[in-house]
């Protein structure tokens, strides 16, 4: 195919894509082939508003994004800088969630080419988080401290500061009021648990006075050898967090009792 | 983590018997928000002890714009696995099948889309059932075996009825 027969063939496969349906008095909606990754295509309606015409999406992109986003995550940190400069680079503005593009000196192509580039920039922020499924563990663990150690009696992501002034050996929770405080460790997987051994090596070598609580989120799925290394400075172990909740709720009132 | 699951698996969870609590409504009222839709949301547990998740979301703007969702949660994590949606009107494709529509559509969770690694319930069909958000509403609790928690307690004392 030469290459006048190509551009022609752009330029019509392009064309055939962009449409315009009307939806009752100035007001047209514009089908695009362009399309967020659920293959919903991009809402684009032209309207007249006050004698301008302009671009808008109704609401649909930012409500788009709330399927799999909250709306606060979508108002603040990255992907609100993310958005922020997609609508300053394409002249698009928010107007209480609907983004519109007033289309000046008849340039309607123009318009939309910038208009579909802003959507899809906005509509990448959900890339950020697709399909990670991350642990609650961490914190269902500070949940559960919190609901039964008084806040009194407890430190999260304590450190001993005379020893250890950066805070390198930390203890995700200590419970004190006792001649020996309680050092707990969540444990989500070998990492952390080669950590917390070390760390508790670490307190040996200080002559701390403490016991020390290991709760695993899985203990099944912690590597053997990391394990057996763990047990052998860990004073208690609980295998899982969430089956244990009313037996773990009793060794903490009886460490907090002196028991 | 990608959490994928396959046509069974999915099916399981869409026919799973999931009980609706009495204040169910009242959960499910819209509200609005600051991006110019309303929203809601309803955690629900399954019979077989699943946690699922519904989603209302409603442009502010055009009342043809809504989507009714229902998601499945894993367990521990903040993961959720949209099974189906029940959207407004709107233009959709179909990749795989090369479909393109204008209409109020359904959305389903596929093994087939999942392994393109887009959204696990990018195909979709059109649907005549319903023609705003709350007769949305009403064909997915009747689509995906929804009971009312009467109802459920009411099984109980139903000849075979759960013991």
């Amino acid at each position: 195919m030469i290459p006048g027969m190509v551009e022609k063939a752009f330029k019509k496969s392009v064309c055939e894509n962009i449409r315009l349906h009307g939806e009752g008095n100035s007001r047209f909606r514009v089908f695009t082939p362009f399309r967020f990754d659920d293959g919903d295509h991009l809402s684009i309606i032209l309207k007249n508003s006050k004698g301008k015409w302009m671009l808008s999406d109704e609401g649909n992109t930012f409500m788009h994004l709330t399927y799999d986003l909250d709306e606060k995550d979508l108002l603040k940190g990255t992907r609100n800088e993310i958005i922020e400069s997609a609508l300053a680079s394409y002249s698009v503005s928010n107007k209480e969630g609907e983004l519109i593009l007033g289309i000046e000196d008849e340039h309607y192509g123009d318009a939309l080419y910038s208009y579909i580039q802003a959507l899809m920039r906005i509509s990448n922020v959900t890339f950020l988080s697709r399909e990670r499924a991350r642990s609650t563990f961490i914190e269902d663990f500070r949940a559960f401290i919190i609901e039964k150690v008084p806040e009194n009696r407890r430190t999260f992501d304590w450190y001993d500061t005379s020893h250890d002034p950066e805070g390198i050996y930390p203890v995700d929770c200590k419970i004190n009021g006792m001649p020996r405080p309680l050092f707990i460790f969540a444990l989500p997987g070998d990492d952390k648990t080669r950590d917390a051994t070390i760390n508790i090596y670490k307190y040996e070598q200080w002559n701390l006075k403490y016991r020390v609580l290991g709760i695993f989120e899985n203990q099944e799925e912690v590597n053997r050898k990391v394990l057996a290394r763990f047990s052998d400075v860990c004073e208690k172990q609980f295998s899982a967090l969430n089956t244990n909740k009313d037996r773990l709720q009793k060794y903490f009132s009886d460490a907090m009792s002196g028991g | 983590m990608a959490v994928r699951f396959t046509d069974n698996q999915i099916q399981e969870m869409l026919t799973e018997i999931k009980i609706l609590p009495n204040d169910w409504k009242q959960s499910l009222s819209l509200k609005p928000k600051k991006l110019g839709h309303d929203e809601s949301q309803l955690d629900i547990v399954g019979e077989k002890g699943n946690n699922f998740r519904i989603k209302m979301r409603l442009s502010q703007f055009d009342p043809l714009s809504f989507s009714v969702i229902l998601c499945f949660c894993l367990k521990e994590t903040n993961f959720l696995f949209r099974l189906c949606r029940y959207n407004g009107k709107h233009q959709h494709t179909n990749t795989i099948e090369k479909q393109t529509f204008f209409e109020f559509h359904i959305h389903y969770a596929t093994q087939r889309y999942q392994g393109l690694g887009v959204k696990e319930d990018f195909y979709a069909e059109p649907s005549n059932k319903y023609s705003d958000i709350y007769s949305a509403l009403d064909c997915l609790l009747s689509d995906c075996f929804f009971i009312s928690e009467n109802d459920a307690q009411l099984d109980l004392f139903q000849p075979g009825g759960k013991k």
